[in-house]
């Protein structure tokens, strides 16, 4: 088991924000995340990556508390993408993806061979040269992954991936994810990509776990308008699809 | 964005790195050059001029005696070895030490505008100067003027991190809030002293030493901000990962492995012990931490690996040529040195703003 959290708790200010959640991710498994606004999903995710503490519980990767391990260890089994632009000091796309080897010593054959790998992952070795800051907003979110993949970790966690990105390169992104074949924990907004795409979901109301499993098992109209406070209604309707890949 | 959104135009693997690599290794070597060549000039210019190879002559005489015959006289002698050449060297440490503070401080607070003066520790070590100048060395228990002025800085240091702090841990936002209230607190603390004093001489010398000068220069005020600035430096060097991974965002570096806490508190201290430093010997020095840096980055890009020693040499060249222009071109009479580095310093910050959208540059944060 990649990822395995039992218990976690999270206390913001006094407030408790995540309540004994526990969910899984298996080797190679895409799993999503979703609830309504502040259910504590992103909460929850910045627990796993560190950048808060549980005051409750159990985070494990690879079977060991990652709040226990060394920064640098932690940051060799966990790839984070999250919602952070970096500051404006005209990083290139190639500087940015470099960091992603901060955890490792540094090694210039080996640095270098990986982040033109992870570059090449997304597509855009044409841009290593380019600033970061004059990219759009799908070729930043691009270079952010390459940036994690460089971390060779194999655990990924994407924060709200798609967000600000037009349907197109929502799309392009998610295939790209579920192809990469990493244990991946994605927190999405979009209930009907977070089902085509994901093997299993988890589903937060309130700051607890409150469904898990294959996603048709768990997004029954029931469980939707209890947690969201919507009905659930199938009906013919336009469905967005990548365009078939030109020869 | 007019200027350049491409640093190269080949992003092909090693090719592209062997030459980057190399056109750095070149550049600092030039820069190393061009320091020793303005120092060098910067001791041969002034009231009592000395031709470049007897100035040359006496330093390898004082360091090597008897090495090189004397064409000098005693008084070319002392000039250059007793006022001069420790003035040149202080230039050179002064104008790398507040550069590197400001490249730090950019990637420290995420913000491209930061520059040492604004953790409000200069505005601390001016508060220790002013009491020296006004109330004389006695009242302050015959502490000199650059020992009052650092021990301003770390009483400004120490209030800036008990404001800023909770539970430990330091946030950008809040150190700059807690800088900028400081200044104002010490700022409105030495007027209030100034005003008391009421002697015009005084205060015109307090305002001659807040803009910067290097003219107290010794050879006994030197070692501490060479020791300081070396140890800085060469940490700094070691950590040009965790610089970046910083500026990439916290919990981005959170998850990169940086120990963000206590890396930022070390930053923080650092920082404001060098800053302190230099401002005890030189004054206030405007623009320098503000602008080297950036001039650094676009000769090398962002990475703090190149960026931190092109800085550092760059500022060091920047200041001696400062300071050759302040004696010079109103000779006798010295200019304040942040006359002559806003001078230099204002119209590059413009073009810079014009350069990159004004809204990016003060969004972040």
């Amino acid at each position: 088991m990649r990822l395995d959290l039992r218990g976690v708790a999270v206390t913001l200010d006094g407030h408790p924000i995540v309540r004994e959640a526990g969910l899984r991710v298996a080797d190679g498994e895409l799993v999503g995340l979703v609830g309504p606004n502040g259910c504590g999903k992103s909460t929850l995710l910045r627990a796993v990556y560190r950048a808060l503490r549980p005051s409750a519980g159990l985070i494990a990767v690879d079977g060991d508390d990652v709040h226990r391990l060394p920064a640098r260890e932690a940051a060799r089994r966990t790839a984070v993408l999250a919602q952070e632009i970096p500051a404006d000091l005209d990083f290139t796309v190639a500087e940015i993806v470099a960091m992603g080897r901060t955890p490792y010593k540094a090694d210039a054959a080996t640095d270098e061979a990986v982040c033109a790998g992870a570059l090449d992952r997304v597509g855009l070795s044409a841009a290593a040269g380019r600033i970061f800051a004059t990219l759009s907003g799908g070729e930043k979110q691009r270079v952010l992954l390459a940036r994690a993949l460089a971390q060779r970790t194999r655990l990924l966690l994407l924060d709200e991936p798609t967000s600000h990105l037009d349907i197109r390169h929502q799309l392009e992104l998610l295939h790209l994810i579920r192809d990469l074949g990493i244990a991946t924990l994605a927190v999405l907004h979009d209930l009907n990509q977070a089902a085509a795409f994901c093997d299993r979901l988890y589903v937060m109301n309130a700051g607890r776990v409150v469904a898990g499993g294959p996603p048709h098992e768990v997004l029954t109209p029931d469980l939707i308008s209890e947690v969201y406070g919507v009905r659930a209604v199938r009906r013919p309707q336009l469905v967005f699809e990548r365009l078939p890949e030109e020869p | 964005m007019t200027g350049t959104t491409t640093r190269s135009p080949a992003p092909a693997g090693h090719v592209l790195r062997g030459r980057r690599v190399s056109r750095f290794v070149l550049l600092v070597i030039a820069l190393a050059g061009a320091a020793v060549a303005s120092t060098w000039l910067a001791v041969s210019i002034g009231a009592v001029p000395v031709a470049l190879p007897q100035a040359w002559g006496i330093v390898a005489d004082r360091l090597v005696p008897g090495a090189v015959p004397r064409t000098w006289t005693p008084v070319q002698e002392q000039i250059i070895w007793e006022f001069r050449l420790p003035r040149a060297l202080l230039a050179l440490l002064v104008g790398a030490g507040l550069a590197v503070v400001g490249a730090v401080l950019q990637a420290l607070v995420r913000n491209p505008l930061a520059d040492p003066f604004l953790l409000g520790v200069s505005s601390g070590a001016s508060f220790g100067a002013v009491l020296v100048l006004i109330l004389g060395a006695s009242a302050l228990g015959g502490l000199s003027l650059s020992a009052a002025a650092f021990a301003g800085s770390l009483l400004a240091l120490g209030l800036v991190y008990v404001l800023a702090q909770r539970a430990g841990r330091l946030t950008p936002s809040r150190l700059v809030l807690a800088g900028v209230a400081l200044a104002y607190l010490f700022q409105a603390a030495y007027s209030f002293v100034l005003q008391l004093a009421q002697s015009g001489r005084a205060a015109q010398q307090v305002l001659f030493w807040l803009m910067g000068s290097l003219g107290g220069a010794r050879w006994h005020l030197l070692p501490l901000p060479a020791v300081v600035l070396a140890v800085g430096v060469a940490y700094l060097l070691t950590q040009h990962r965790p610089l970046n991974a910083l500026a990439a965002g916290e919990e981005t570096a959170v998850s990169l492995g940086v120990n963000v806490s206590r890396f930022r508190l070390t930053l923080f201290v650092l920082t404001s012990l060098l800053v302190g430093v230099m401002v005890a010997t030189s004054g206030a020095i405007a623009f320098v931490g503000l602008i080297v840096p950036h001039a650094a980055r676009l000769l090398v890009g962002a990475d703090h690996r190149r960026v931190l020693p092109v800085t550092a040499l760059l500022g060091a060249v920047f200041l001696q040529l400062v300071d050759i222009a302040a004696r010079t071109v109103n000779a006798p009479q010295e200019l304040a040195l942040s006359i002559v580095t806003a001078l230099f310093g204002v119209p590059f910050f413009l073009w810079l703003l014009r350069r990159r959208s004004v809204d990016r540059a003060v969004t972040v944060g």
